[in-house]
């Protein structure tokens, strides 16, 4: 099992009488500037934080024109967290590929990380979320096909000698020959993000990189996705490696139940009621039929639905209490979902530094420990619980 | 209620089969819906097809239409039209259409002149006119576009778009239609943005080429149209040679559902 602390970096102070999506049209003129520099030193501070208390790697995201995550670039702060730290992975979950044009820019950028910082990134693909699709008036119909040709134009930078030659339908580039080229050989570890649709699945599958499930669905939604991706591995004719697999979840450790849930709630409800609002916009083509109706299944399983914490509880949307109801209901649903690499949001919404860091220590001294003792490398998750 | 005039066919085409509707007597008139993918049962075909030979085919992404995936843009959208009118031996018929469709029709008529006979752009997309830019159809809500859909709410069209609204409304994001329900709109709105997401329902280059346009033409108006603008119906009637730029009363956006005995008798003055 491998353990990352993944950050969104939200902004956490959408005022009060603001009503509208964070997403696409939030307007800009709420963005505080003096808030911008306080939160995003503070953020790299807490995961620079995730090194020293032991895990094994660290995420940043990709998003734009949003409150939801103020990090347009993720490789900016990969590139500083590649010289903040010296052991932990820094895992770009993604860059959405479609947006870079031409998407040698990634194979550049992430090469750079890796060289940087000597073999330690993990380097995240994502086809970027619909929004993002009306913030950069890119036609969704051609998501899908301009993820695939940008995937394909960086592997082959990355694994063939140039200067060589690509002509897609998308993108037409007559020298590729990207310096420099990744320190990991052939290429980094790949991480795909996906929210359920089936050829994403298959995507991965076929390349045997790993499936990320991104969160804020019910347990049973994820437990339904993961299932679908082993049987996609297992339909290219092989069994999958819990490595392949990485569960994303909320998670919240206090000292007891009782006080997990008084720090923690209004921060989970900013989160919900503020921030994500607008982020599952989905603009026409964007998603085949075929996965649409996999996505439509689980939209009123989706965290925007949440009316009360009963219900956060009981789908399991965030994982908060004190270290031992925390242990057992990650020790739980990992060994149900069969992931070999659990990612945590350890700050959420407007969740500030003090309880951020308590948070980290408690899981990663009270936790951790026992997650690594139960659930040790190389060994089939599944088998172990019964569940295959 | 009366019985269409019309039938269904299919048409093979270099993309895939084509749904086709044909009927009536007298000189080829071709239609090309909108984005709401208009056709079967349409009483404005009907009335179109007391005076003339109308045909109407969907697009592909619309109706039983294949080969959407094989069209990426306008250029690609005229070839296949021309296709069909190739395999439905139309040398060069009258070609009427409505927003999209008006775009899709202005676009064989400045492209290849010769092969349209007289053109009637109905509330047609096509143009950027800064200060009078078309709203916004892909993410809106079904009641909001209702109200520049429809010039009466009360059709029934409008009726079930706000319907809509209500159901979502109260039922928060709770609130599923089911699948199949929303299955046409999604095909529909996902063929539509491969033509027009990027540029937003325009072609640029489409202005500086009216002037090419040989056929008698029609610009239609619908008096309350909000979605686009009157410069739209003007800078067209302004820069076709000839053409004449009618008002119809009444209607908003989607005129030949709204108003189809009106619009057809004044289409057909203009084609008689």
């Amino acid at each position: 099992m491998r353990f990352f602390s993944f950050h969104l970096a939200p902004y956490p102070a959408l005022p009060a009488d603001y009503e509208g999506p964070a997403w696409v049209t939030c307007p800009n003129e709420l963005f505080d500037p003096a808030i911008g520099a306080e939160v995003y030193n503070r953020y790299l501070d807490e995961l620079v934080y995730a090194e020293e208390l032991g895990f094994d790697g660290v995420c940043v995201n990709e998003h734009h024109q949003n409150a939801y995550g103020i990090m347009p670039s993720p490789n900016l702060m990969a590139a500083i967290l590649a010289r903040q730290t010296a052991r932990v992975k820094i895992a770009i979950v993604g860059n959405a590929l479609p947006l870079y044009d031409p998407p040698t820019r990634v194979a550049e950028e992430f090469a750079m990380i890796d060289n940087i910082s000597r073999g330690r990134l993990i380097a995240g693909f994502v086809v970027g979320g619909g929004p993002e699709y009306y913030s950069f008036s890119i036609n969704p119909a051609h998501a899908r096909e301009r993820f695939q040709e940008a995937h394909d134009i960086i592997i082959k930078a990355w694994t063939e000698p140039g200067p060589q030659e690509y002509i897609g339908k998308h993108y037409k580039l007559r020298f590729l020959n990207t310096w420099p080229r990744p320190y990991q050989q052939p290429h980094p570890e790949v991480w795909i993000p996906g929210a359920g649709s089936l050829e994403t699945m298959e995507f991965v599958a076929k390349h045997r990189y790993a499936y990320m499930g991104i969160p804020y669905f019910h347990m049973d939604v994820f437990d339904r996705s993961f299932r679908m991706f082993r049987e996609a591995c297992e339909r290219e004719g092989y069994q999958y490696d819990p490595k392949q697999a990485g569960w994303l979840a909320p998670i919240y450790v206090a000292e007891t139940d009782e006080e997990a849930r008084r720090q923690y709630e209004e921060h989970w409800w900013y989160f919900t009621k503020r921030l994500l609002p607008g982020i599952n916009i989905n603009p026409p083509g964007y998603t085949s039929l075929r996965s649409m109706e996999n996505i439509m299944k689980g939209v009123g399983s989706f965290a925007l639905s949440l009316r009360d914490w009963q219900e956060v509880v009981d789908g399991e949307y965030a994982i908060v209490g004190s270290p031992s109801t925390v242990l057992e209901k990650l020790e739980r649903n990992l060994a149900r979902l069969g992931t070999g690499n659990l990612l945590g949001l350890f700050q959420l919404g407007t969740l500030p530094a003090g309880l951020t860091r308590r948070n980290l220590e408690l899981f990663a001294t009270e936790v951790m420990p026992k997650l690594r003792a139960r659930f040790p490398d190389g060994k089939p998750m599944l088998e172990a619980s019964g569940v295959a | 209620m009366t019985t269409t005039m019309l039938a269904a066919d299919y048409i093979d085409t270099h993309v895939g089969k084509a749904e086709v509707r044909r009927g009536g007597a007298g000189a080829p008139l071709v239609y090309l819906h909108s984005a709401s993918g208009e056709g079967a049962g349409l009483p404005f075909l009907d009335e179109l097809a007391r005076g003339h030979d109308v045909i109407a085919p969907m697009f592909p992404g619309f109706g039983a239409s294949e080969g959407i995936e094989q069209i990426d843009d306008m250029e690609d959208a005229v070839f296949h039209l021309l296709d069909l009118f190739e395999r439905l031996g139309l040398e060069a018929p009258a070609v009427a259409g409505m927003s999209l469709g008006g775009w899709m029709a202005a676009e064989i008529a400045t492209r290849y002149p010769e092969r349209v006979s007289q053109l009637v752009l109905i509330n047609a997309a096509g143009l950027y006119i800064k200060g009078a830019e078309i709203k916004d159809i892909f993410g809106r809500s079904p009641g909001e576009m209702a109200r520049d859909m429809f010039a009466d709410l009360r059709h029934p069209m409008a009726a079930m778009m706000l319907e809509l609204d209500r159901m979502v409304r109260e039922g928060g994001s709770r609130f599923v239609l089911p699948f199949e329900a929303m299955k046409p709109q999604l095909q529909t709105m996902a063929a539509t943005a491969r033509l027009g997401w990027d540029p937003y329902l325009h072609n640029p280059k489409l202005r500086k080429r009216l002037h090419r346009i040989t056929a008698p033409t029609l610009v239609v108006r619908a008096a309350q149209d909000t979605l686009i603008p009157a410069a739209h119906a003007e800078t067209y009637a302004r820069e076709i040679p000839g053409a004449r730029l009618a008002e119809l009363p009444d209607a908003a956006h989607l005129a030949a559902i709204e108003r189809p005995a009106e619009l057809a008798a004044l289409i057909a003055r203009f084609l008689a």
